[in-house]
């Protein structure tokens, strides 16, 4: 038999690869334009993100702007979608669709891409802590040994155990990540607090046409603010989250109805007792009892300087300057906390009972 | 390198990304929020749930999702009562009919609670039923609706804490780190 000569096959081999890389083409152009219904939804599995993507505040935006084209994330993702049909079509049941932290992370400078200043300010504050800064703290290992439960509010998508992160797991140390790569990694990403497939309106421009309408007609319209339960693998929108019940001494202690701080306080959260102070807790007593986190922290970067102003006076009970007064706004070795303060630590001889009128 | 191997690299190459494309539109089947019941199975079920644990003053079996709980370890962890399922709810349906000649959807709220009383004292059309035992039928129905209603929703039900939160259990729980320095 005749063997076909060497030009015959790179010319075969080139307009194969040619009549490919056309269809390839016209696929690529089509999967990055079509609407995600003909796309990303032809795997029928996902038809519970798409819906609940189409009622949410990112509606408007297409599901490659955060999760990138099927290519752009690589052939790794291609294989995904490849073992997808494949335990799919074997009747290997229907595998579970959630993202790994891996993805979760990749994700993230996407959102910085369209929310930079919410970015930034996460940066600038203690949210962008990072696994390093939480797991080869020596003083704080050495006291209580890593163990799994400190996932629950320090690197909560993270799916394996604690083994797994850090070595060796004692309290003895020296401590090393098993994967080196883990060191640079937030714990605290913006997916801890919040949940891009639930409901959601965008936001809408009011009606200019009855200008002294707008006030009283404008919709409530709350930021979504959800925690990530490791446990449960899921997000909990912070209305479903329990309220804080707090205790100083025998004393219940009024905490805040924001329902934003629930987020808060899963994490600055006092002992299982629920004793005011104890553990991270910072719930406002004294003075500020009552008062949100948000009303003095900014979300993410959590400055405190822009809030005085909000509600005192120039001047005060006591006529002076607050921020010039010695709590922990001023100087953090202050021995007042601007949490907890009370009129009676600084006024132990009683002289708040001469409070001036007017 | 010859031109021949880079083509034929390429060649590879776009033969896998081909593939790819392939795979992907493979899966444009048709679409189901349902793992293992069809559409109507799920809308049955779901009613069922709805009856053995209604929705008073607090929430019920409807709005806890405990028929994706269901759903989902059907295909996992219950897959052993699969053929109890596709068997029993025609079944079921066909008492329907004989008691009261619709369906359990059409039927009266107290009307699908005669039914599922039926099943479980056993009092119904045996013949039909045959080498199936309404009672067991029931009481397996019952014991996966309380087990989506009082679980985890991680697998699948007890959406949002909602039968913690009946409970007055605060989940989840509110408890801060070990402090060895405590403010
Ligand atoms: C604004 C960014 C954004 C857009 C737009 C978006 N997603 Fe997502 N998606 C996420 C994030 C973040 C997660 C992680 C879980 C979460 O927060 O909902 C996620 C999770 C998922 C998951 C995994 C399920 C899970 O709960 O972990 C799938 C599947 C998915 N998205 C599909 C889609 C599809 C299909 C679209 C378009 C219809 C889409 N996404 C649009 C950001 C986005
Ligand atoms: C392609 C641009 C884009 C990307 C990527 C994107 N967002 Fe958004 N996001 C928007 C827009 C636009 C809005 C405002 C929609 C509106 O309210 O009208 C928004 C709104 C929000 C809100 C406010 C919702 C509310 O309740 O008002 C949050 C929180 C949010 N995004 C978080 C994220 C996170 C986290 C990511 C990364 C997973 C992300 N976004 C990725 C464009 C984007
Ligand atoms: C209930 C949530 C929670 C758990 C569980 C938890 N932490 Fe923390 N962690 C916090 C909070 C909140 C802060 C910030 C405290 C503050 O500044 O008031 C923090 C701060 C830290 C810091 C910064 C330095 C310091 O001591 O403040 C380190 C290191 C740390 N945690 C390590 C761990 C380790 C290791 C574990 C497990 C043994 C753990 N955490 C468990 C919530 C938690
Ligand atoms: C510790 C929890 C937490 C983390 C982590 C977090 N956020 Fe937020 N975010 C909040 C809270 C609380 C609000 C609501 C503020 C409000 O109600 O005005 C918010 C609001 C927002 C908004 C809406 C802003 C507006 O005024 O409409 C956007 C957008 C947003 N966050 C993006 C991000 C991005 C991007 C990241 C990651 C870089 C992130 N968030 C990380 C808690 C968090
Ligand atoms: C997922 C757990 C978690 C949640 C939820 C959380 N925090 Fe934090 N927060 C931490 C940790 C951990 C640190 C300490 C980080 C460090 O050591 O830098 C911290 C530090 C802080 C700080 C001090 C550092 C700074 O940025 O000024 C403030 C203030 C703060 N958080 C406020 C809040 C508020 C307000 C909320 C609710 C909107 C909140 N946190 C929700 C874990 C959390
Ligand atoms: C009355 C205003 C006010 C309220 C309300 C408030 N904080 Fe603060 N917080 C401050 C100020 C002021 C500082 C210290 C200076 C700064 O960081 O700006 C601070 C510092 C912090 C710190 C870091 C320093 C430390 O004490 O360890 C954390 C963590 C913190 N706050 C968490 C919270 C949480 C959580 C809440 C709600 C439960 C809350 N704060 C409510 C004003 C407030
Ligand atoms: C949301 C409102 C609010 C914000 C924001 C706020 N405070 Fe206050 N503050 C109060 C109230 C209310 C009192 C108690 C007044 C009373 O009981 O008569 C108070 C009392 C005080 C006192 C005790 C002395 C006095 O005049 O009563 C100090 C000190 C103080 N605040 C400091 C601060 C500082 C510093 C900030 C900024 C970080 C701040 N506060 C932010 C509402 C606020
Ligand atoms: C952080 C410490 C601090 C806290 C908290 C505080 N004060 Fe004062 N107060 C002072 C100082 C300092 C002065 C001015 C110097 C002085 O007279 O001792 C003052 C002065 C006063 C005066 C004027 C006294 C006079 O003789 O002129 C009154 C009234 C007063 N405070 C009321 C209050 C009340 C009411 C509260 C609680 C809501 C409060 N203070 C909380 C520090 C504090």
């Amino acid at each position: 038999m005749k063997k076909p000569n060497q030009t015959t096959m790179i010319l075969l081999a080139g307009a194969l690869t040619l009549a490919l890389l056309i269809a390839f083409g016209a696929f690529f152009t089509w999967w990055s334009l079509a609407s995600p219904r003909k796309t990303c939804l032809s795997c029928h599995e996902m038809q519970t993100n798409y819906d609940n993507w189409a009622d949410s505040y990112h509606r408007d935006i297409n599901c490659k702007s955060c999760h990138g084209g099927a290519l752009s994330n690589g052939w790794h993702s291609m294989l995904e979608n490849g073992r997808r049909v494949v335990g799919h079509f074997s009747g290997n049941s229907r595998p579970e669709l959630a993202m790994q932290e891996e993805q979760i992370l990749r994700i993230l400078p996407r959102c910085k891409g369209c929310h930079e200043a919410e970015y930034a300010d996460w940066q600038a504050g203690g949210h962008s802590v990072t696994y390093a800064d939480i797991y080869l703290d020596a003083t704080h290992n050495h006291t209580e040994q890593p163990h799994n439960d400190c996932m629950r509010c320090h690197g909560m998508f993270f799916s394996g155990n604690i083994a797994e992160i850090v070595t060796p797991v004692n309290n003895q140390g020296p401590w090393r990540f098993v994967d080196a790569e883990k060191a640079e990694q937030p714990v605290i990403p913006c997916l801890a607090c919040h949940h891009i497939h639930r409901p959601g309106q965008p936001a809408q421009a009011p009606d200019y046409a009855e200008p002294q309408m707008i006030a009283s007609t404008r919709p409530a319209r709350l930021v979504n603010v959800e925690f990530y339960v490791r446990s449960e693998k899921t997000h909990f929108a912070a209305a479903d989250l329990p309220a804080l019940k707090l205790w100083e001494g025998a004393r219940p202690v009024q905490v805040s109805d924001d329902v934003r701080q629930r987020v808060c306080s899963q994490c600055h959260a006092p002992d299982a007792w629920h004793q005011a102070g104890t553990s991270d807790d910072r719930t406002p007593r004294g003075v500020h009892e009552g008062l949100s986190c948000l009303a003095c922290h900014a979300p993410h970067k959590h400055e405190t300087a822009q809030s005085c102003g909000n509600c005192h006076p120039a001047l005060s009970n006591c006529g002076l300057d607050v921020k010039v007064m010695d709590t922990t706004f001023r100087d953090p070795a202050s021995k007042n906390n601007i949490h907890f303060a009370k009129c009676a630590d600084c006024h132990k001889d009683g002289r708040t009972s001469t409070r001036k009128a007017g | 390198m010859t031109v021949n191997d880079i083509s034929r690299r390429r060649f590879i190459g776009q033969t896998a990304a081909g593939l790819g494309v392939v795979s992907l539109l493979g899966c444009s089947a048709h679409f189901s929020h349902w793992r293992f019941f069809t559409e109507e199975e799920a809308k049955l079920v779901e009613a069922i749930t709805g009856q053995i644990i209604p929705a008073d003053d607090d929430p019920g079996a409807i709005e806890a999702g405990v028929v994706f709980y269901i759903d989902k370890q059907l295909v996992g962890p219950l897959a052993a009562y699969q053929a109890d399922y596709r068997r029993g709810l025609p079944l079921l349906q066909h008492t329907c009919r004989k008691m009261f000649g619709k369906t359990f959807l059409e039927l009266k709220w107290e009307e699908q609670t005669t039914v599922l009383k039926a099943l479980e004292s056993g009092n119904v059309d045996q013949q039909e039923w045959g080498e199936q035992s309404p009672q067991r039928f029931f009481s397996l129905l019952r014991d996966h609706t309380m087990q989506g209603f009082y679980g985890s929703p991680r697998h699948g039900g007890n959406r949002n804490y909602i039968s913690y939160k009946m409970l007055d259990l605060d989940m989840p729980y509110i408890i801060g780190q070990n402090r060895y320095r405590q403010s």
